[in-house]
């Protein structure tokens, strides 16, 4: 909503955008965790991915990929998952299946320093169809609703992810809209008719929900203006066990994907 | 308790005066339109004593029987000096003739400049309407709150930042009256404007220091403005063409000299910023002031006055939002007796927010809502002894937020957020006291209490409502035990302080003078916002079982001095405040629509010091000021405990519109008299901000990795500003007035930050820096017109 706000406040103005020249200071590197375990009724593929990285000078180009590390996700049923490196920061596993009320804990040792993270498996609704209009502050923005039914017994948090291009995010939670047929909101200015475009609802935690939220105002076109939020240190799920200060970015969830495939018109 | 004794004790040692002596007492005015004139100096050289005229233009002094000289005097205005006999108590009025009447001819030296320096009344900003309708400014657009910005101690978060931030205190710290009304939001288009239409306006001032004990409820400043009564004794228009808006005024007696209307509108044009003509996009403004005036009869006036402003902005159907105030207050001035002015407000004030995202499926609705009375009393005890005292009361009504589908196949389920209640009350006493002829005090003492209302599903924690997660290093929601629920006639909380006010002068002569001033002030409303300046749609939250009062203690000293012939004024003042009871947010605190607000916030502290200059050229053709604030704004969370980090490491750290240096320069000059020349230097430090220290990819998005909050700053912020008004000469047949106003917003064109965003450029995928600047060089006319 505040973007909408600067939007329009820059909009109505005078006001002029310039790529300057900043000297930053470097903090020190730190691990990055991208262990989003996606499953998807539908599909065959069981390959799951976790992705660690670390952190880089904010204008470098290259993230640093993670080699050697040892990842693996283990059950209290004494269930264990060895994640194998295929190179670029990618760790492989396709064995891994997902069960409801189960504490999956993931392991990372990295440098001789031990990462811990658990997580249970968020299950999501199916998406029903797609209503498509043409909008935004030019009038030549196509809007989609992605519409889909809400469970009513519980508290539902949703990522939605709209992949043309480029690939857009939304999260929402249905606290104003429990137990409703309710939609999810994407506009792409760059969209032409034919375009074959994906629409992907992910059910997520309450925990990972307000992390996505602090994280998105945190980057991109939401940072800085005379709306912006205070910058913080966003922090996900993951403990260094070894040397808390020393605490990794990133999250571990395991979270049911449904997919719609859609024709622009 | 203490305060009635107290009371007691003054009116008491006030009998003692023996000496036989009546009361002068009357009603000053301006001879033109009859407009009440507020702050006019009465003065008995003789007898080494005066007055000045309250809000509503009465005055009331004790004198000895016998024969003296009076001199009745006002900044522009020719001043009168006669003899009166003093035998019994009289009654007089004055009217005085502006001074631009008097054809080259300077009759009186001005003596407004004399008195003030031995009033103890310090760290007060006064800008003559004259003066800002003169001064160059962005299209054009007369400012009255841009225009106090030139002022020392006085800034703002940035050039699109609302509201105003007065000795490194926040903007929404500040007691912004209008006709004694609380405004709410003070600006249009987010800040681009302020919503006083200065046609409308009589007098303004802005209370940095010092603040008297009849203020109170906001800890940082009070700017008070009151409108024009209207003309009584002919009609008559003014307006002005702009290139944002346009205004007209027009005022005039009911019944001639006793009774009159002033009613004013301004507006923008709806489709000027947009440029899209072919959609329905829009975004305008306008406001209505009103004020009907009744003087009753020599003892009896009652004042009706309205204001009436919104800001719509329409994105096709998807995007609408209006926002505004609304303020309607009836006051009733009485002359109890020859030496007591009474004065008795009854205040209706709305803010109203409204949203509708078609994109979400909801409209809603959010505001406050106020009913306040006062009732205020000016007692003219004796020469060396003035009483004020009053009572204040308000009731509160806040409504964070009403959604509701706006269409069938929204999936939005209506709904109500919590609505808060609270009574605000305060009585005060404040007296002006003539210790000798070289020492004044003002001291007062406000007793004000809040009682926080029952409201419905009030959450109860196990502990607090913060919890920090030691695991995952971050603060998180408290999941609450249990609900309260508690009828609104109810006292949930109950809040009361005492509020001290002090301030003293020592006049060396009558050129030259140091004050102290020491304020406490108490304020329970907090707006809740974690953004660098307030937007319209942040919510105000009362203090309550989670959320204390705001407490802020404030000491100035300075020094004044007039000199050649009181042609220059210098004034130095440095002030130190400490605030306890900030509210500070977690991290990633969600604050919209949030009904649960202390799951989000800590309680920290924040401080403010530094030193001001104004140095000031009073008179002549070349006129003009000087004005330098050095100062810091700084705020501090620490851990509840010593295992929890606070707000950033429970370290200081600069709040969001700390400037540390902020200069103005402030010219006029009267080339003949059809042209006038102005301009104006601002330099400021860099607004902070918080650089990136690395990045990082997560869901393909780029991450930046902050370090310690407002570490950084923007780059100097400078600008220079020229304008010249031309006014044809007067056409004799006609009453038909008009003035040309050319103005050069940025002359140089300085691109200056708004503000440094760091983004990953969307084609070339790589991540840069983005200067935000808002204004380029921006040219102006506006035309202004009389009749």
């Amino acid at each position: 909503m505040r973007k909408i706000l600067y939007a329009l406040v820059i909009l109505t103005l005078f006001s002029c955008e310039e790529v300057v020249d900043v000297e930053l200071e470097t903090s020190a590197p730190r691990l990055v965790v991208e262990a989003s375990l996606l499953f998807n009724a539908d599909t065959e593929s069981d390959l799951q991915i976790i992705k660690l990285s670390t952190t880089a000078p904010y204008f470098e180009e290259e993230i640093p990929a993670v080699s050697g590390a040892m990842v693996k996700v283990t059950t209290g049923s004494g269930e264990e998952y060895i994640f194998k490196e295929t190179g670029g920061g990618i760790y492989e596993n396709s064995e891994i299946v997902a069960k409801p009320d189960v504490n999956y804990q993931l392991e990372i040792v990295y440098e001789n320093e031990l990462y811990t993270a658990t997580a249970q498996f968020t299950s999501t609704p199916k998406l029903q169809f797609v209503e498509q209009d043409l909008g935004g502050f030019s009038g030549d923005e196509y809007e989609f609703k992605i519409f889909y039914e809400d469970p009513e017994e519980t508290e539902n948090f949703y990522l939605f992810r709209y992949l043309n291009d480029q690939v857009y995010l939304q999260i929402y939670t249905d606290e104003f809209t429990n137990g409703n047929q309710t939609f999810a909101f994407f506009n792409d200015e760059d969209a032409s008719p034919g375009d074959l475009v994906q629409f992907e609802i992910q059910g997520i935690s309450e925990g990972f929900y307000e992390y996505l939220f602090i994280l998105r105002s945190q980057s991109g076109d939401n940072n800085g203006g005379p709306f912006q939020t205070q910058p913080s240190i966003v922090r996900g799920n993951i403990v260094n066990q070894t040397n808390p200060d020393n605490f990794p970015f990133g999250y571990f969830r395991l979270s049911e994907v449904n997919i719609l495939n859609y024709e622009v018109e | 308790m203490k305060k009635i004794i107290l009371f007691c004790i003054l009116l008491s040692f006030v009998k003692l005066e023996a000496q036989e002596s009546f009361v002068i007492n009357g009603i000053i005015k301006d001879a033109q339109n009859n407009e009440t004139l507020l702050g006019v100096n009465i003065i008995f050289p003789e007898l080494q004593t005066g007055t000045v005229t309250n809000e509503y233009g009465f005055y009331s002094v004790k004198v000895p029987a016998g024969s003296h000289r009076m001199e009745v005097s006002y900044l522009g205005y020719e001043s009168i000096s006669q003899n009166v006999e003093v035998q019994k108590n009289l009654n007089l009025d004055f009217q005085l003739n502006p001074a631009a009447q008097a054809l080259e001819e300077v009759v009186v030296v001005d003596d407004s400049e004399r008195l003030n320096i031995r009033q103890p009344e310090m760290s007060v900003n006064k800008l003559e309407i004259s003066t800002i309708q003169k001064l160059p400014v962005v299209f054009g657009e007369v400012d009255v709150i841009k225009s106090l910005l030139l002022l020392p101690g006085v800034s703002n978060a940035g050039e699109a930042s609302s509201g105003f931030n007065v000795r490194g205190g926040a903007a929404d710290q500040n007691l912004i009256l209008l006709d004694e009304a609380t405004i709410y939001n003070a600006s249009h288009l987010f800040g681009l404007f302020s919503v006083f239409n200065p046609d409308a306006i009589k007098n303004l001032k802005l209370y940095k220091g010092g603040i008297p004990a009849n203020y109170g409820g906001r800890v940082s400043s009070v700017l008070d403005i009151y409108q024009k009564d209207g003309n009584s004794r002919e009609f008559e228009a003014n307006g002005g063409i702009g290139l944002i808006s346009s205004r007209l005024l027009a005022q005039g007696p009911i019944s001639k000299g006793k009774s009159s209307f002033l009613i004013g509108g301004r507006s923008s044009y709806a489709h000027l910023f947009l440029k899209l003509t072919d959609n329905e996009n829009s975004a305008y403004f306008y406001d209505l002031n009103t004020k009907l005036t009744f003087r009753l009869d020599s003892r009896n006036t009652l004042l009706f006055s309205g204001y009436f402003g919104r800001d719509v902005f329409r994105i096709t159907e998807s995007f609408n939002n209006v926002y505004g105030n609304s303020v309607f207050n009836l006051r009733w001035n009485n002359v109890l007796k020859e030496n007591i002015f009474s004065n008795m407000s009854v205040i209706y004030s709305d803010y109203y927010y409204g949203l509708t995202l078609d994109f979400v499926g909801f409209n809603w609705n959010s505001g406050i809502k106020n009913v306040n009375f006062k009732y205020d009393l000016d007692h003219y005890l004796n020469r060396k002894l003035n009483l004020d005292y009053g009572l204040h009361t308000t009731w509160h009504e806040f409504n964070p937020g009403e959604i509701e589908p706006n269409s069938d196949s929204s999936g939005i389920i209506p709904g109500q957020l919590i609505k808060k209640f609270a009574l605000e009350s305060a009585i005060y006493v404040s007296l002006e006291h003539s210790l000798s002829d070289k020492l004044y005090a003002e001291y007062g003492i406000r007793y004000s209490s809040f009682l926080r209302m029952g409201q419905e599903e009030l959450n109860l924690y196990s502990e607090e409502p913060v919890i920090y997660n030691q695991r995952f290093g971050i603060y998180e929601k408290a999941d609450p035990v249990a609900v309260k629920n508690l009828d609104k006639s109810q006292i949930e909380r109950s809040f009361g302080n005492l509020e001290p006010r002090f301030a003293l002068a020592y006049a060396f002569n009558d050129d030259q003078s140091v004050k102290l001033s020491y304020n406490r002030m108490t304020q329970y409303l907090h707006l809740i916002t974690n953004t660098s300046s307030p937007t319209p749609l942040d919510v105000w939250a009362p203090s309550g079982t989670y959320i204390e009062p705001q407490k802020l203690d404030q000491v100035a000293i300075g020094y004044y001095r007039s000199f050649l012939d009181q042609d220059f004024s210098i004034e130095v003042e440095g002030y130190f405040k400490t605030l306890s009871n900030r509210l500070d947010y977690i991290d990633g605190a969600n604050l919209i629509a949030n009904d649960a607000i202390e799951q989000v916030i800590l309680t920290g502290e924040a401080r403010a010091y530094g030193a001001e200059l104004l140095l000031k050229k009073n008179k002549g053709r070349f006129t003009g000021w000087f004005a330098y604030t050095l100062s810091r704004s700084e705020q501090r969370t620490p851990g509840r405990t010593s295992q929890e980090p606070g707000i950033n490491n429970s370290q200081w750290y600069a709040t969001a519109y700390d400037k540390p240096h902020d200069l103005s320069f402030t010219a006029s000059y009267e080339l003949n008299k059809k042209w006038d020349l102005n301009a104006n230097f601002v330099f400021q430090t860099g607004l902070p901000t918080t650089y990136p220290g690395g990045q990082y990819r997560f869901e393909n998005m780029i991450i930046p990795v902050y370090s310690a909050r407002n570490s950084n700053r923007l780059p100097d912020y400078h600008r220079l500003d020229i304008s010249a008004t031309y006014t044809p000469s007067k056409n004799r047949k006609s009453n038909y007035r008009s003035s040309w106003n050319f103005g050069i917003y940025n002359v140089y064109a300085r691109k200056n930050a708004v503000s440094l965003s760091f983004r990953q450029n969307q084609e070339t995928s790589r991540n840069e820096a983005v200067r935000l600047s808002l204004f380029g060089i921006v040219p102006s006319v506006t035309y202004n017109f009389k009749f």
